[in-house]
């Protein structure tokens, strides 16, 4: 559900522009405390906060989603380094 | 005379290999391969989604780690010393390739313009817990979004959203400050927000 709204006020941009760092607790109690009550008080910025939120959690819920290496470019590689290795020494 | 190493780099669980492989033990170098393999491959594929592109560059990764390994001077982890070095072999690589020239994401772009209808509550996917929510169509959307990112902002978002490196890894890494990794993440987390919107926006 939407509806028009006066949202691009002064207190809601400062606030969009400190979403992430909020998120990733990187802001004083103080700035912490400010967008808390704000976003209580504005559904825009809470519903930005909150799918910021998400999407933040859903990329990292793809982090686990590893790929093995293909088996052929691994052994390949292992040769080359093993080969490179047994010449000299790092230098 | 040997010189006693940092004592934060005792941390470093690379530490005793890096040492034994730099005291002559070369012989030792394909167990540092067989760690970060993995790691480098999948890293390889979220930044240019090609497996050739992503064995290309972890190939060139390990040789290089091969070639200055002696310079390492653990003044960073060496997981950090080795993205350092993946990272700037995949950007090498893509300069030399096709790629449309970066674009930069401006804040505004994210800001909704008075035209747009503003949510009076939030949305529903935003609250339904993660691992109902996740499955293969949406997990599509989201790489399709990370790799439409423009460069820049896709390996800011890769490494610390997907990668686990810390604001600050991810500076050292990248060789920014940490104000500007900061910057970089916001916009890019926007822009991959308005993708997930526009999904289900349009009836996911």
């Amino acid at each position: 559900m939407t509806m028009a709204h006066d949202h691009n006020n002064e207190d809601c941009l400062a606030m969009f522009a400190k979403l992430s760092d909020y998120l990733d607790n990187e802001l004083d109690a103080l700035t912490c405390k400010d967008i808390e009550d704000h976003a209580r008080d504005c559904i825009p910025c809470k519903a930005c906060l909150e799918t910021l939120r998400q999407t933040i959690g859903l990329c990292r819920s793809l982090a686990p989603d590893e790929k093995p290496v293909p088996e052929a470019f691994s052994r390949h590689l292992k040769t080359l380094i093993q080969k490179i290795s047994s010449k000299k020494t790092p230098s | 005379m040997s010189i006693s190493p940092n004592p934060k780099i005792r941390t470093d669980d690379d530490f005793e290999l890096i040492q034994a492989i730099n005291a002559g033990h070369s012989e030792l170098f394909p167990e540092l391969v067989t760690r970060y393999e993995r790691k480098l491959y999948n890293f390889g594929m979220r930044m240019c989604r090609d497996v050739q592109d992503a064995e290309d560059m972890v190939q060139d990764t390990f040789i290089n780690v091969f070639k200055y390994l002696k310079d390492f001077r653990y003044e960073t982890k060496f997981k950090n010393w080795l993205y350092r070095i993946a990272t700037s072999t995949c950007l090498k690589k893509k300069r030399k390739s096709k790629y449309a020239p970066e674009r930069e994401l401006s804040l505004d772009e994210f800001i909704p313009d008075e035209t747009e209808k503003i949510p009076v509550q939030v949305p529903g996917w935003a609250s339904i817990p993660l691992d109902q929510l996740l499955n293969e169509e949406l997990s599509a959307v989201i790489k399709d979004g990370v790799a439409s990112l423009p460069e820049k902002y896709r390996l800011v978002l890769v490494l610390r959203d997907m990668e686990g490196f810390s604001t600050a890894e991810t500076a050292q890494v990248l060789g920014l400050t940490t104000e500007n990794i900061k910057v970089r993440l916001h916009r890019a987390r926007l822009f991959l927000r308005e993708k997930l919107k526009t999904y289900y926006d349009h009836g996911a």
